[in-house]
């Protein structure tokens, strides 16, 4: 009887062609993403047909927060304040936060007197690495002592009242100001500043049609708020409008009446 | 890994033939490690596309005088009354069976009759009747705002589509469209109408970005956002007392 030969088949299959594709992938992964911005708390945009991507520099948003999803009657961390500040090429994130910083820290001792702020060195460099942020003027400096960690934890805690950049009370360009409106004022005068030197580094000349045009296409902060792509706000498509529109007032009341409203791309149907 | 397969395949070889070395290199960790990182990146990049819609309010400024507002023509406006219905006891909004919020729009052209509120489910309202209407079209042929705004922006519309249709078939560039669609927008030679945009005490920002969205697809650009008031108040409490079939659930009072 003829005994039945069983092959022996290698089990090693060629994984070259799988690397290869798995490569391909990942590529294309890389290229294509722009890595989630670390927020204190997600808000759906609501959708819309406008195609204006958001830019890339010179950029300040406005977060506000979303009702707790899970427990929606709980509204008690509706609508809290968080800003955000991209730089450009020449002025990096972090030395815009720190600009603006000391500008917002100028205005706020100028009106209250009492509850001056001194930040030390290492404070200021701690602020520089906050991605967003949402701390009232009276709890700034205890924040930034804080353990970046931690300070990042509570956060994302809403109901607490040291969470959010306070923006009810006054509406007077004059008087005394919010915290969010000195925060508006801070970066409306760095901007300013930032475009007068830009100018002398550059030797343009502001009397001439010519120097104006010119000053106006500078990929500066100073135009792209005066444009209104400055500016953005982003919020929850749930969030009730008489909140969104406590900022809106805020903005208008400090002349920053140009703005955009982040959204969601949706395609245009019938 | 890489292993040097020296086997000699069977047959005889002759004498000092050179081995033919077959590598193999076993490439399942490297995909191992580039499924990983892709999970990685699929999980920590952003899929929806982000835009941005521009928007332009007045300025506050006191200073500015009453005569230099712009002040619509009672025959050009249109007022939207925005407003979204929530789940009962909830403070969510409700949902179609699509998953879209359920908003509502209560519209009026030109000036605001009260003693006719009670138009629902016909095409059109009347000249100054409340009427209420909603984002899409509804299978009962009612209109959505859209073709209501389309209908009051006709001619430009009707050219715009005519502009759109020149584009799409390559005979014009983007930048011409763009730019006669800009003029078209703006040019005297039509009656362009103003849109004052009222949300509502119920309304949530999704149905302001819808509202300025409507406004954008009819190349409609002048319009305000004013906060509704006492008047617009009493005309809608008219309107539901009218019409009864309009289920309104306030959502509980937020403190």
């Amino acid at each position: 009887m003829g005994k039945v030969k069983i092959k022996k088949k290698s089990t090693l299959i060629d994984m070259t062609a799988m690397s290869d594709v798995t490569v391909l992938l990942l590529t294309f992964f890389m290229l294509t993403s722009t890595f989630l911005k670390k927020e204190p708390t997600v808000v759906y945009t609501p959708s819309s047909v406008s195609e204006e991507a958001i830019p890339t520099s010179n950029l300040v948003t406005v977060l506000v927060s979303a009702a707790d999803k899970k427990d929606p009657n709980n509204i008690k961390g509706e609508g809290k304040i968080f800003l955000s500040f991209t730089g450009d090429s020449l002025i990096s994130n972090e030395n815009l936060r720190v600009l603006i910083l000391d500008e917002a820290v100028k205005i706020w001792n100028k009106q209250h007197a009492k509850n001056t702020i001194t930040l030390t060195d290492r404070e200021r460099a701690n602020f520089s690495k906050i991605q967003m942020m949402g701390t009232p003027f009276m709890n700034l400096k205890n924040a930034l002592n804080m353990d970046p960690a931690k300070l990042e934890a509570e956060q994302t805690d809403l109901t607490n009242p040291n969470v959010g950049i306070p923006i009810n009370d006054n509406n007077d360009p004059d008087g005394r100001l919010n915290d969010f409106q000195i925060w508006c004022q801070a970066i409306n005068f760095v901007a300013s500043d930032k475009r007068k030197e830009k100018i002398k580094d550059l030797g343009l000349d502001e009397s001439t049609p010519e120097g104006r045009d010119k000053i106006r296409e500078l990929d500066i902060l100073y135009n792209a708020v005066k444009q209104g792509s400055g500016i953005t706000v982003k919020a929850d498509k749930d969030t009730p409008f008489a909140s969104i529109n406590r900022v809106f007032d805020n903005l208008q009341t400090m002349r920053l009446n140009k703005f955009t409203l982040q959204t969601a791309l949706k395609a245009e149907t019938n | 890994m890489a292993q040097i397969d020296t086997s000699s395949s069977g047959g005889k070889r002759k004498k000092g033939a050179q081995k033919k070395m077959a590598i193999h290199v076993d490439f399942t960790p490297m995909v191992d490690m580039n499924m990983l990182l892709i999970t990685f990146f699929m999980l920590c990049t952003t899929m929806i596309q982000s835009r941005t819609m521009q928007i332009f309010l007045p300025s506050n400024d006191k200073n500015i005088k009453e005569e230099d507002k712009n002040e619509a023509k009672a025959d050009e406006a249109i007022t939207l009354i925005l407003d979204t219905e929530y789940q009962d006891g909830s403070l969510l909004p409700a949902h179609d069976e699509n998953g879209n919020t359920k908003h509502r729009i209560y519209y009026y052209e030109g000036m605001a009759d009260e003693a006719n509120s009670n138009v629902i489910g016909q095409k059109r309202a009347s000249k100054g009747a409340v009427a209420l209407s909603q984002f899409t079209t509804t299978e009962q042929g009612q209109q959505g705002i859209r073709q209501i705004l389309r209908e009051r922006h006709k001619d430009v519309m009707d050219e715009y589509d005519k502009l759109k249709e020149q584009w799409r078939n390559k005979e014009i560039t983007k930048e011409v469209f763009e730019e006669k669609a800009k003029e078209l927008a703006t040019t005297e030679k039509f009656k362009h109408p103003v849109v004052v945009i009222k949300p509502g005490p119920n309304a949530t920002y999704e149905s302001l970005i819808s509202a300025l969205d409507e406004l954008n697809i009819n190349q409609i650009r002048r319009y305000s956002i004013q906060m509704p008031t006492h008047q617009d108040t009493v005309l809608l409490e008219n309107f539901q007392k009218a019409n009864p079939s309009v289920k309104v659930i306030n959502p509980p009072v937020r403190k």
